[in-house]
């Protein structure tokens, strides 16, 4: 790590100052923040830490929403019942996730904002346009088997690793976020950006602005929802494809359907075409895969990430099917 | 001689307790006064020069006390690569000029006040290169191919009859090519070295699993004597095989120790480990297999090639396992070495059975379902008592008594054979199996065993206890035989000033160092035995000293009578008694002893002269594949093993079952991701580099049988820390066969394998 | 068995860590020589000290530390516990776990100035004096290790997996014990010692 200055204010409004300073970075659960200082990806002068901030730790039901405090660790929020009883794949994204230990530490603020595990982002020797903007993109050429085959650009081909977020794409999301300008409210949808000619921006908060809430639109949705995760091994491993699938059904008939992919695109994705073309229909396995192939049809693949288009598929097949049995 | 009489069979470790509560120290662990703290920095480069080094914004780093490269570094005089007799990692010494070789060549080391400013001094040193297009793996231009048995002396391809005829007039036939990955040890304790200096006295802490070969590394590139320098390593925290030989940062740590007149402790990171240490390089293998129309074996044919450095020639050479599995009338063999620009690979865990088996135990399923025939009876038709290619008998081997008692745990007979034809919840099921084995081998030994007329005994030895359990066996070796409770017995492990042990490789720890404890407690037992039959009175007077034994705390002779160990150490006059013994392999001369406290490795087994000695091992396992996303998960493994007397069940049944969790990750997990442009490891750490965890290893099942070998050494112990990692993979291999139709020929298997081979 | 400790041992040592002397005198090592900022308390500047308690074991403890100083690196290398291992510094391994007001996290991710105010569990806070805890002895009685590196944190990772009351079934404790890597591979004797013990936690 390079030398950072520390503070650690009581409130959210000293934070709010505190983040101001140009370069001050928030701190909470560091898992991620720590482990890419280390590296010497990031080089923030300055750590706020809101680790400790009351008033943020706290997930509350209002007439139509559930809406998470930005503090509250991943493991209570994967055991909170509510989201076991209602939203299961809220629930099971959680604890999919990671490991007990890094689900203690980590907050749902943070955790959305995880970075790609791309390990040419992660070495600073080689070239990454998302860390020095056109130096290039070793990953492409290099070894690619985990990055992204959908929303990459000529520029990079990351991957989001993270699981919670890839649910929260299949529901109605919104994220409150704070800085000296203000509070404001952000679409879930909006939130992460793209690659195309810009990789370096990750996200759509300004410097110094923190995430305080994460609200999620209450669905009849969430009951029949499920995450499902392949990856290499069994657990604490990243994914090589998940799925977060949500229905409503009338019988057999979908009535309405929302679908959250993770593991193969720069950005938690959410697949619309998908959803439509499976409203309405009978759900089968069948039906399911051709959702799962308009899901994936816009797919681009590198030399070792091809794989992911057919187990993509056959993800989106598992989940659907899985959630079914909830509906 | 006494045999080795049977105490603790199941007694928990005798360091157990150190391990829980975090007593136990490992090298990282030691305090020295005022340490400063070191940090590597590794070339980014695999081939080319380093034209300039810019260390003056490290220099700046608040608290840097040096920054050492090539322009300034210690000379250090290198000893020979461990291939070569000597103890190196490997031949070539880094920071002694601009040359780099591999990628994450050492090309500074940094010392500072603190950890911090290290690792921050560390980032901050800049190389420029003058880079050159690196051979990263095969198939690679740049690349050369050399004949073993041409370039290297230990190598001779095994050979008999000839099998390239037989194969022509063979039933049938399978020919195939396998490949199996790059692997790294990955031992959860991280590499390090703290070296302190007193006067011209150098002491080192490192974790080792051969703490003389350290020694006389060190010595040797510093210059200084022998017996200057101490290495402690009472506990390792896992090896494998990378903490056996000498890696350039020890020297270069204790020399920047002597400059700055201060101890300083290297702390390398877990992706410097991928480059400065060695690893299981990458191998392919050609196999041609044939057998009659009932499933005799009459021809086989195994080439194989093997990853090594430009500068070093590492090979395993498994061969000479493979042609002694099975039966073979004809044989013919070949073994190559590849160079490219990589750092020199090593052992890890049963360096040349993991690769090698895992092509012959494929290729032999292959042909059970060519022939249309169970492959647990393909493997038992063509069991063999004789070597086949020496036609010396096997001193055991039970091969099919393993498979038949591992078929009843696991239930082989619901086996359906036909492919995909088993499915269980909803999942394909599949059913593998494997021949595990690994040759008999040992090394020589010296140990001083001390006994006290109070009960007490001691055995000290620069062995070391790598996780295997030396501390509980040695122990309850010299439990037995001086007839003293376990917990009345101290064992001392791990340090240059103990009499030389063996390296803790080849599986040779435990047989080599109770040999020695055996032959240092007769002489205890004669001295005892000597004075009590000889005396003018006492119980024992007048008896036949051969017939008197140390039992239960007493001194006792056939018929009952007898002493305790008070009186008989009266009658010496003494309190203590300490013997200190040598003990030598059949076939090893004596200078094999000043070689072994001279950092010189001697290991001898496997094909003898007048014997052949393997332990053998069968390995089931069931797996479940998804028959959507075709995701393989490993629910159930049996393996039954006869590896001669079993000292403990318990430590050595985590041995064995620790072997078949790194069967599973070498068969599903485990690979080094090179990216060929540059020939750089990419996922130098343990999250994108997958070893199993704990919800990856679902139901084990283990039975040793029972196995008297008086032929491999006077206790009868054979090897065990390699024999259960053996075999696993080609198990697993021909389980998804069976569970999918997909042929695994190259491991570890990866999803996009097995979904390629359906989307076809 | 021995555990060879030159020139102390280990209570000497623990003894002589905890006293200010070798504390200050490391820190001193830093701040003299160079013009430094100011050591402040709960705050630093950039390449200036802060003033850290941490509560250990039940031990308090003061120390001026650079703000860059991990959990596991302040245990270690400033308070002289060295039960707590290091097996990756990236949290991949669960190596480093310890118990952060009673909950599991990984030592190697926390800046040790974060962990002020919070009670710190290690290895060597575990057992009641001589008395093991249940899951200490239950790791020797199962052999649910081989080289022990990665024990320590295994040990607290398997309290807090009771506690937290994710030990109901194997399946369970295989998946709520898989952030602690054990490259010798004891998870079938782990899962039967984590089995073992927690009836003896009175789970």
């Amino acid at each position: 790590m390079l030398p950072f200055a520390y503070e650690k204010p009581k409130s959210l409004d000293d934070a709010v100052k505190a983040l101001a300073d140009e370069g001050a970075v928030p701190i909470a659960g560091g898992t991620t923040m720590i482990d890419l200082m280390k590296l010497y990806v990031l080089q923030p002068p300055k750590l706020v830490d809101i680790g400790g901030l009351p008033g943020l730790g706290e997930i509350e039901e209002t007439d139509d929403a559930v809406v998470f405090g930005a503090l509250v660790r991943m493991a209570d929020a994967a055991e909170h019942p509510l989201l076991k009883s209602d939203y299961p794949a809220l629930s099971e994204a959680l604890w999919l996730a990671a490991s007990p230990q890094i689900r203690n530490m980590a907050t749902l603020g943070g955790n959305v904002l995880q970075r790609t595990r791309c390990p040419y982002f992660r070495d600073t020797s080689y070239r990454c346009n998302r860390r020095v903007p056109g130096s290039g993109c070793d990953a492409i050429g290099g070894i690619n088997r985990l990055h992204a085959v959908l929303g990459t650009s000529e520029t990079c081909i990351a991957s989001y690793p993270g699981d919670w977020a890839v649910a929260l794409a299949a529901f109605d999301t919104e994220v409150d976020a704070v800085s000296r300008a203000g509070k404001r409210t952000i679409a879930f949808a909006d939130l992460h950006l793209r690659p195309d000619d810009h990789p370096e921006r990750v996200h759509a908060l300004k410097e110094g602005e923190v995430i305080t809430h994460v609200r999620v639109k209450k669905t009849p949705l969430g009951k029949a929802s499920t995450y499902y995760k392949v990856r290499d091994r069994e657990s604490y491993a990243f994914a090589l494809a998940s799925v977060a699938a949500a229905l409503v059904m009338d019988g057999e008939t979908v009535k309405d359907v929302r679908l959250g992919l993770g593991g193969v695109a720069s950005v938690p994705w959410r697949a619309r075409e998908a959803e439509d073309g499976l409203k309405g229909q009978e759900l089968t396995p069948e039906t399911a895969r051709r959702a799962g192939e308009t899901a994936f049809r816009d797919a681009r693949t590198y030399d070792h990430n091809a794989f992911k288009v057919p187990l993509g598929v056959e993800t989106v097949v598992e989940a659907l099917m899985s959630a079914k049995t909830r509906a | 001689m006494a045999e080795l009489p049977l105490i603790g069979e199941g007694a928990p470790r005798i360091d157990g307790r150190l391990k829980v509560t975090g007593d136990a120290r490992y090298a990282a662990d030691f305090s020295v006064p005022n340490p400063a703290y070191a940090q590597l920095v590794t070339s980014t480069i695999a081939r080319g020069r380093i034209v300039s080094l810019d260390a003056s914004e490290a220099g700046k780093v608040p608290g840097v006390l040096k920054v050492y490269t090539h322009e300034n570094a210690p000379k250090i005089e290198g000893v020979p690569f461990f291939g070569k007799g000597g103890q190196a990692y490997q031949g070539f010494r880094p920071l002694q000029g601009v040359e780099i070789k591999h990628e994450g060549q050492i090309i500074a080391l940094v010392v500072a006040e603190t950890l911090e400013a290290a690792r921050e001094a560390a980032f901050r040193v800049k190389a420029t290169y003058e880079p050159q297009t690196p051979a990263a793996t095969f198939g690679d231009g740049g690349t050369e191919t050399e004949v073993a048995a041409e370039i290297s002396k230990q190598h001779t391809d095994p050979k008999t009859g000839d099998a390239d005829a037989a194969l022509k007039d063979a039933a049938h036939v399978v020919e195939a090519e396998y490949e199996t990955a790059t692997n790294h040890h990955n031992a959860m304790e991280l590499y390090s070295t703290t070296a302190h200096w007193t006067g011209d006295h150098l002491t080192i802490y490192e974790p080792s699993q051969w703490v003389y070969g350290l020694r006389a590394g060190v010595a040797g590139e510093l210059g200084i004597p022998q017996d200057k320098v101490r290495v402690l390593s009472p506990f390792t925290g896992g090896a494998f095989g990378s903490k056996g030989t000498v890696t350039a940062r020890s020297a270069l740590t204790a020399a920047a120790a002597r400059a700055l007149n201060r101890p300083v402790k290297l702390l390398v990171t877990r992706a410097q480990g991928y480059t400065t240490a060695s690893y299981r390089a990458e191998t392919k293998h050609r196999i041609r297999l044939g057998a009659d129309g009932d499933g005799t074996f009459v021809g086989f044919v195994h080439e194989g090639f093997e990853l090594t450095s430009r500068p070093d020639t590492f090979l395993v050479s498994g061969t000479e396992s493979t042609v002694r599995m099975y039966g073979f009338k004809n044989v013919r063999t070949k073994v190559s070495a590849v160079r490219a620009d990589r750092n020199t690979p090593g052992f890890m865990r049963s360096p040349a059975e993991v690769p090698y088996m895992f092509a012959l135990e494929s290729a032999v399923d292959e042909l059970a379902w060519k022939i249309g025939m169970d492959p647990i009876e393909l493997r038992l038709k063509n069991d063999t008592k004789t070597d086949p290619i020496t036609g010396k008998p096997f001193t055991t081997r039970q091969v099919r008594a393993c498979f038949e008692r591992a078929k009843e745990l696991f239930g082989w007979d619901r086996r359906v054979a036909k492919v995909g034809a088993m499915r269980a919840d909803g999942e394909l099921v599949g059913y593998g199996a494997a021949l595990a084995c690994y040759p008999t081998q040992l090394a020589p030994a010296a140990v001083r065993l001390t006994l006290e007329g109070k009960g007490r005994a001691r055995v000290q030895i620069a062995a070391h206890d790598i996780g295997t359990g030396t501390y509980t066996v040695l122990a309850q070796a010299a439990a037995g035989l001086l007839g003293v409770a376990l917990d009345r017995v101290e064992v001392e492990l791990g340090d240059t000033n103990l009499p030389a042990g063996p390296i803790s490789g080849g599986s040779v720890a435990t047989a080599s160092s109770v040999s020695a404890i055996m032959k240092a407690a007769e002489a205890i037992r004669l001295r005892l035995a000597t004075a009590a039959t000889t005396s003018n009175d006492g119980p024992l007077a007048g008896k036949d000293k051969e017939s008197v034994v140390l039992k239960d705390g007493r001194l006792v002779a056939e018929d009952g009578t007898g002493e305790d160990l008070t009186d008989a150490f009266k009658r010496l006059g003494v309190g203590t008694v300490e013997e200190y013994a040598e003990w030598l392999p059949d076939g090893v001369d004596e200078k094999a002893m000043r070689g072994l406290y001279n950092g010189s490795v001697k290991i001898v087994g496997g094909p003898m002269q007048d014997r052949t000695q393997f332990s053998f091992g069968a390995e089931l396992v069931e797996v479940r594949v998804n028959p959507r996303t075709l995701s393989i998960r490993v629910p159930r493994m049996v393996g039954v093993f006869a590896s001669g007397r079993i000292m403990n069940r318990m430590t050595a049944g985590s041995q064995v079952l620790g072997g078949m969790v790194w069967g599973v990750g070498s068969a599903l997990h485990e690979q080094t991701e090179i990216d060929r442009r540059y020939a750089r490891y990419v996922n130098d750490n343990i999250a994108e580099y997958l070893v199993p965890v704990n919800a990856d290893i679902v139901h084990q099942e283990i039975e040793f049988l029972e196995e008297d070998d008086g032929e491999v050494n006077l206790a009868g112990v054979k090897g065990l820390g390699e024999l259960g990692n053996v075999g696993t993979n080609a198990a697993v291999a021909n389980a998804v066969y069976h569970a999918t139709g997909f042929r695994a020929r190259k491991i570890p298997i990866r999803i996009e394998d097995v979904l390629k081979s359906h989307l076809v | 068995m021995t555990n060879p400790t030159p020139g102390a041992s280990r209570r000497e040592f623990l003894s002589t860590a905890a006293s200010a002397p070798l504390v200050a005198g490391a820190a001193a090592g830093v701040l003299g020589g160079e013009a430094r900022a100011q050591t402040t308390t709960g705050a630093a500047m950039a390449g200036g000290q802060v003033l850290v308690t941490l509560k250990v074991n039940g031990q308090t403890h003061r120390l001026s530390l650079d703000p860059r100083v991990t959990l596991v690196d302040a245990l270690r290398e400033h308070l002289g516990l060295t039960g707590t291992k290091v097996g990756c510094n990236h949290g991949q391994c669960g190596a480093c776990t310890v118990h952060k007001d009673g909950v599991r996290v990984l030592s190697c991710l926390t800046l040790a100035v974060a962990a002020e105010g919070s009670e710190i569990t290690t290895i060597e806070g575990l057992a009641d004096g001589d008395e093991l805890h249940p899951m200490q002895a239950a790791f020797v009685q199962h052999d649910a290790y081989q080289c022990g590196y990665c024990t320590p944190g295994q040990i607290l990772s398997a309290v807090a997996c009771v506690k937290e009351g994710h030990a109901g079934s194997d399946a369970e404790i295989r998946e709520y014990m898989s952030g602690n890597l054990c490259r010798c591979g004891a998870y079938v004797n782990i899962v039967a010692a984590i089995n073992d013990a927690k009836t003896k936690m009175g789970a």
